[in-house]
């Protein structure tokens, strides 16, 4: 399998401050990637590093093993397709957008009209075709923006939170134009979100950035504070830890991994919270619970396990995880 | 009171009679204001564009420059040409002193910052997205110097017209350059000093009439194009 990217020794930094610190880090082509962290995590920037629309303040990147150096020759630039979080349309209509990036793309102009119908019709868009760009909506503009991105048929497509600020209809429009185009062979796909659960749901991988760094952390019940002695104090609670790491500021704990009762457990578990449940929220196929416990943990478990325990919003339970499922970064 | 109504009066019927001598003026300084332009134009639109849609070394100071020149007095810049163009001066065996090009060249001079300082503005005030997307797109250098000109035309525009406003009201310069020259390099604003210093208040009153009637409907296409932006 050929690899999309390789990036070495990336850093880029804004006004003095370090917003991206990746060692080195590869990313396989012809994968569905989820770029998962919270506001100002780095994924932007990332993604429009990877677009090449930013240049890394150090370091180096390749492009199917191919060393960029300066600026992207037209043949690597055809190999991307990038949306950004608010995309931009030039005056004129749908059309004249897609036309454009076709005409941007060096496409032979017999092909050009032939590739707008298809394109047009891929993304249900036809029927917006001669709409001005400034009439569309929030959801047809970023459909669009997709539309007009893999209308050259690029081999990497990077959205930047796609999803956001959109109803629920329009954002399962959205999922099955990005897994339609993922389908296709060797086409390689990365979004960025910051709703884990939805990011898994449709990406065959996940990629965590925290701070500017990628990391294996699940980034759900992420906490900042301070580790001594393999104890985290957080704000409002301290946190058995497995890890004996000394600069470490953040923990994060897989939902998965923590367990909810009515009533204390006696076991082998060392961290054990009293709280009281503040959400309940119905996902796919599990459900996602929300309980203060002075500090804001989120658990998953069955609706099987929902039915059982009887749980309602205000309802006091007990959490349970051990301290081999905190991940320590 | 008397006086300057009387010749208010003379002012309008000379304008309404249409008098040749005042319109062979005005042509001439229309004619010469619009070459102007259209030089400045052909170099500052360019070199605004470039300097807003790159980084480079030194960028700040290009512009500190610039806002500076804006403000340069026009008799300065007749001052060096007047040396430049003079038959001792370096240019001297041009022959340009006292004629239409010497005028030209020195309000192209002097509207060249005007202009360029204006694109380089009309560029920075396009959306943001606009230059990432285009690259995102694969435009080249010059695509995408095309397509902002195309995105911003209005404001490009504005920023031309407002230098040919600039350039039809100098009088400094070409007073000191093209030397006041009937029907040669004679334009209204050199006209009107030169027709008041010699009593003929009416002639210079309906040529400040007409100054006047560009200058407004200049401002009123300025308008429109700001409307039409918006």
């Amino acid at each position: 399998m050929t690899n999309a990217y390789q990036l070495s020794d990336i850093k880029v930094f804004h006004s003095k401050s370090c917003v991206l610190d990746i060692a080195d880090f590869t990313i396989p082509s012809g994968k569905c990637i989820a770029l998962l962290g919270q506001n100002g995590a780095g994924k932007s920037t990332l993604l429009s590093l990877l677009a090449f629309t930013t240049e890394p303040s150090q370091g180096s990147l390749q492009l199917f093993d191919q060393k960029v150096t300066a600026k992207l020759k037209p043949e690597q630039r055809r190999r991307i397709g990038l949306v950004s979080q608010q995309p931009y349309l030039l005056p004129g209509t749908v059309r004249d957008n897609i036309h454009l990036a076709l005409q941007l793309q060096g496409i032979k102009s017999s092909n050009i009209d032939q590739r707008i119908e298809h394109v047009l019709q891929q993304l249900n868009l036809s029927h917006l075709a001669n709409q001005l760009a400034t009439t569309l909506s929030g959801g047809e503009l970023k459909r669009v923006a997709i539309a007009r991105a893999i209308a050259y048929a690029p081999d990497i497509l990077l959205l930047d939170e796609p999803f956001s600020h959109l109803d629920h209809h329009h954002v399962r429009q959205l999922e099955s134009a990005i897994l339609a185009f993922a389908k296709q062979a060797n086409k390689t796909v990365i979004f960025s979100t910051h709703d884990h659960p939805q990011g898994l749901a449709i990406a065959d991988e996940t990629l965590n950035l925290h701070a500017g760094r990628i990391t294996n952390a699940p980034l759900l019940n992420l906490f900042h504070g301070q580790l001594q002695q393999q104890l985290f104090k957080t704000r409002s609670l301290i946190i058995h830890v497995a890890s004996e790491l000394t600069d470490a500021r953040h923990i994060a704990i897989d939902p998965r991994e923590i367990i909810v009762s009515h009533h204390q457990l006696e076991s082998s578990m060392r961290n054990s919270f009293a709280g009281r449940v503040i959400l309940i929220a119905e996902e796919t196929t599990t459900i996602r619970l929300t309980i203060d416990c002075g500090e804001h943990f989120q658990a998953i478990i069955s609706p099987e396990s929902l039915s059982k325990l009887n749980l309602v919003i205000g309802c006091p339970v007990w959490l349970s995880f051990k301290s081999t499922a905190v991940t320590v970064f | 009171m008397n006086y300057f109504a009387d010749s208010l009066l003379a002012a309008l019927a000379l304008i309404s009679s249409f008098d040749p001598a005042i319109y062979r003026i005005v042509a001439t300084s229309v004619s010469i204001s619009l070459i102007a332009s259209l030089i400045a134009a052909c170099l500052a639109i360019p070199c605004g564009v470039t300097t807003a849609l790159n980084s480079f070394r030194g960028k700040k100071t290009v512009q500190h420059l610039l806002n500076t020149l804006m403000a340069m007095p026009t008799v300065v810049i007749g001052l060096l040409l007047y040396g430049l163009f003079s038959r001792l001066g370096p240019l001297g065996h041009w022959g340009l002193l006292y004629t239409p090009s010497a005028v030209i060249i020195a309000e192209a001079i002097l509207i060249f910052p005007i202009m360029m300082n204006l694109t380089i503005t009309a560029v920075n005030s396009a959306d943001p997205r606009l230059k990432p997307t285009l690259i995102s797109l694969g435009a080249s250098p010059f695509s995408l110097a095309y397509h902002v000109v195309s995105v911003t035309r209005f404001a490009i525009l504005a920023a031309v017209i407002t230098g040919f406003g600039r350039a039809i009201g100098e009088v400094g310069a070409a007073m000191m350059l093209g030397g006041n020259i009937e029907g040669f390099t004679r334009t209204m604003t050199t006209a009107i000093a030169l027709e008041t210093s010699k009593g003929e208040f009416e002639l210079g009153l309906a040529l400040g009439i007409l100054l006047l009637l560009i200058a407004f409907i200049l401002n009123f296409a300025l308008s429109w194009l700001q409307g039409t932006k918006s």
